[in-house]
């Protein structure tokens, strides 16, 4: 299955499933998150993306959250200072990380000889994803965006996946370098309690903004399931294209993630039934769920 | 101001020298405890460790494992504290306080270990409100003020001998630090983290830093978390008779992308020798320099081999 083929299912509303959390996942199975191990256990990352596989997801997700240049950058004064005080070859490292990432989810579905799965490339915000007071000013990244997702691109990424953003500037910006890639262009923003953007915008306004920018899915995540309702409640009414969602389950434990049982796979499959009732024909799992939820989901909707 | 301050302090005035200890947080990493609370949950023993290999090691003074160690640090990963609340997990809002006390427990009892208790004093170290390397995102003095004296409230409480602000970044933050420790009758010491140029790391005048701090009762001023070009550098611009120091960082800062704030993780610190580091060390007391120790990077055996060398 080229883009195209998943593009038509997408398309005509048929349910498409994504894969759950990679990060926690690999805290889950007992390894810090200090980086994201793409170096250091390959083994990890590809057992995941294959349990993911297994589990039933058309699309996988590279293991790439926060890791850009600019992620890198953030921790020193300036380049000079960097350069003094910084691991060597640090300000290349997020791009050598990415191709390996794509590398491993490229290497996972061969193994299983399921070419026909997607890779995705998980790209979040240029700042702290949980911080739109941080953004950036969005008139000068549109050439920081266009490098990193040239990177996934030579790597072999089908998908970009723009996710937990948390207000729609950021997100025009992505799109337009997608669409100057070529490359299809997923948004998917953190919804809040109240029903609005994490940053605040309504859901009128993501909708107004999105329409004017046509990514290909428009998706919610990285929200517990109940901020992910009140969001799709807002937006589902105002947004006919293709539409989906991934929560997270369990709470943020900086630097590292909870477990919880407040919802376990068979209580989130309720969740992904009301969300698909609601609009939602693109369904996965955010940070804390495992390919146990994904296979629970598939098989009730296959 | 405690009696067991006050031997420092007569030493310090004398013109002798003081041997800090070096670095904890990424002592711990290269320990091989994951870094999480600061690995005080995970490893108590080995924070304890680390202290009594410093106190052991031949330090004059022992700093508690709390830099980068603030509710701020946790609130910084949410939108606000509403945010934290629902998404962050239970306990988030009082665990900074909680594990800062369980910190400065931490090095009591590697006091008590060693026999030292009466003899040490302990420094209760503070960071600044934002990333140590990042000037630009301090936040307003008033910010800054309520936030260092949180910090120096729970330290107080704790019983630290004196008040360590570790790698102060700009001068208005500088300030408030200054004054949020003002009325708790503890020493003060202020490390300042230097750019390039020996200046500071935000761009302003060291010098001007320097008169600042010391026009408010600071016992001492130190330059840290800058390599060792760096720390020599700036530190001729701290130097004016008065108690100052210098510590450096070895190795190189690898921090995980994903990270918004500063993660003790430092590569290749082989690249500076156990001698090396020490005769810098011993280059700063003829610079005139009082007190030496070590910053990220560093370890007991960096701090023993000063020690062996400044005899």
């Amino acid at each position: 299955m080229g883009y195209t083929e998943l593009k038509n299912r997408i398309d005509n509303k048929q349910i498409t499933f994504l894969d759950g959390g990679i990060g926690t996942e690999i805290l889950r199975r007992g390894y810090t998150w200090a980086s994201h191990q793409l170096k250091t256990e390959p083994e990890l990352n590809l057992e995941i993306h294959q349990d993911y596989i297994n589990a039933g997801s058309d699309v996988i997700t590279t293991n790439t959250f926060q890791l850009s240049k600019r992620s890198f950058r953030n921790h020193f004064a300036n380049d000079e200072h960097m350069a003094a005080l910084g691991a060597k070859g640090l300000l290349d490292r997020a791009g050598k990380l990415i191709y390996e990432s794509v590398a491993l989810a490229d290497k996972a579905r061969r193994i299983l000889e399921k070419e026909n799965i997607l890779i995705a490339a998980s790209i979040t915000t240029l700042e702290w994803c949980f911080r739109p007071d941080r953004s950036p000013d969005v008139s000068k990244i549109y050439h920081e965006y266009l490098e990193e997702l040239s990177d996934y691109a030579d790597a072999g990424a089908d998908i970009f996946l723009f996710e937990t953003f948390n207000s729609t500037p950021e997100a025009e910006v992505a799109i337009r370098a997608a669409k100057e890639i070529g490359k299809p262009a997923w948004v998917a923003f953190v919804p809040y309690a109240d029903g609005r953007l994490l940053g605040g915008q309504s859901m009128a306004e993501v909708a107004e903004a999105m329409a004017r920018n046509e990514p290909d899915v428009l998706l919610l995540n990285c929200a517990p399931p109940d901020h992910i309702t009140a969001g799709l409640e807002k937006l589902a009414p105002l947004w006919k294209k293709p539409l989906g969602v991934y929560a997270h389950v369990g709470k943020f434990n900086p630097p590292e993630w909870q477990f919880t049982d407040e919802y376990n796979a068979d209580q989130h499959l309720q969740e992904c039934k009301n969300w698909h009732n609601l609009g939602a024909t693109v369904i996965g799992g955010c940070c804390g769920t495992t390919p146990e939820y994904i296979r629970k989901i598939i098989e009730f909707f296959s | 101001m405690g009696m067991i301050y006050n031997n420092i302090r007569k030493k310090l005035l004398a013109g002798h020298t003081i041997l800090l200890d070096g670095g904890i947080g990424t002592e711990v990493i290269r320990r091989g405890v994951r870094w999480r609370q600061h690995g005080i949950e995970d490893a108590p023993d080995v924070i304890r460790d680390i202290h009594i290999d410093y106190i052991n090691a031949g330090a004059d003074v022992i700093t508690t494992h709390t830099f980068n160690l603030t509710g701020r640090n946790f609130i910084n990963f949410f939108r606000d504290r509403e945010h934290m609340e629902m998404i962050g997990a239970p306990g988030l809002p009082s665990k900074a306080a909680e594990l800062c006390r369980t910190a400065v427990s931490l090095a009591k009892e590697a006091l008590l270990n060693t026999d030292k208790v009466d003899t040490i004093p302990l420094a209760g170290s503070i960071s600044p409100v934002m990333h140590i390397f990042r000037p630009d995102l301090s936040p307003p003095e008033n910010i800054c003020r309520a936030h260092h004296r949180e910090c120096v409230e729970i330290l107080s409480s704790c019983g630290v001998d004196l008040i360590f602000f570790e790698g102060m970044n700009n001068i208005r933050e500088a300030r408030s630090a200054m004054e949020a420790a003002s009325g708790f009758d503890l020493p003060v010491w202020m490390s300042f983290v230097p750019g390039m140029d020996g200046n500071l790391l935000s761009g302003e005048s060291l010098h001007s830093a320097v008169e600042m701090v010391r026009s408010q009762e600071l016992e001492a001023v130190l330059v840290s978390a800058g390599n060792l070009q760096m720390i020599t550098k700036s530190l001729q611009n701290i130097v004016n008779g008065s108690p100052c120091g210098a510590k450096a960082v070895i190795g190189r800062y690898s921090p995980p992308s994903w990270k918004p704030d500063f993660y003790p993780r430092f590569e290749n610190i082989e690249e500076v020798s156990l001698e090396t580091y020490a005769r810098q060390a011993k280059g700063w007391l003829d610079q005139g320099a009082v007190i030496i120790g070590g910053s990220s990077g560093t370890t007991p055996e960096h701090i023993r081999t000063i020690k062996e060398i400044i005899g």
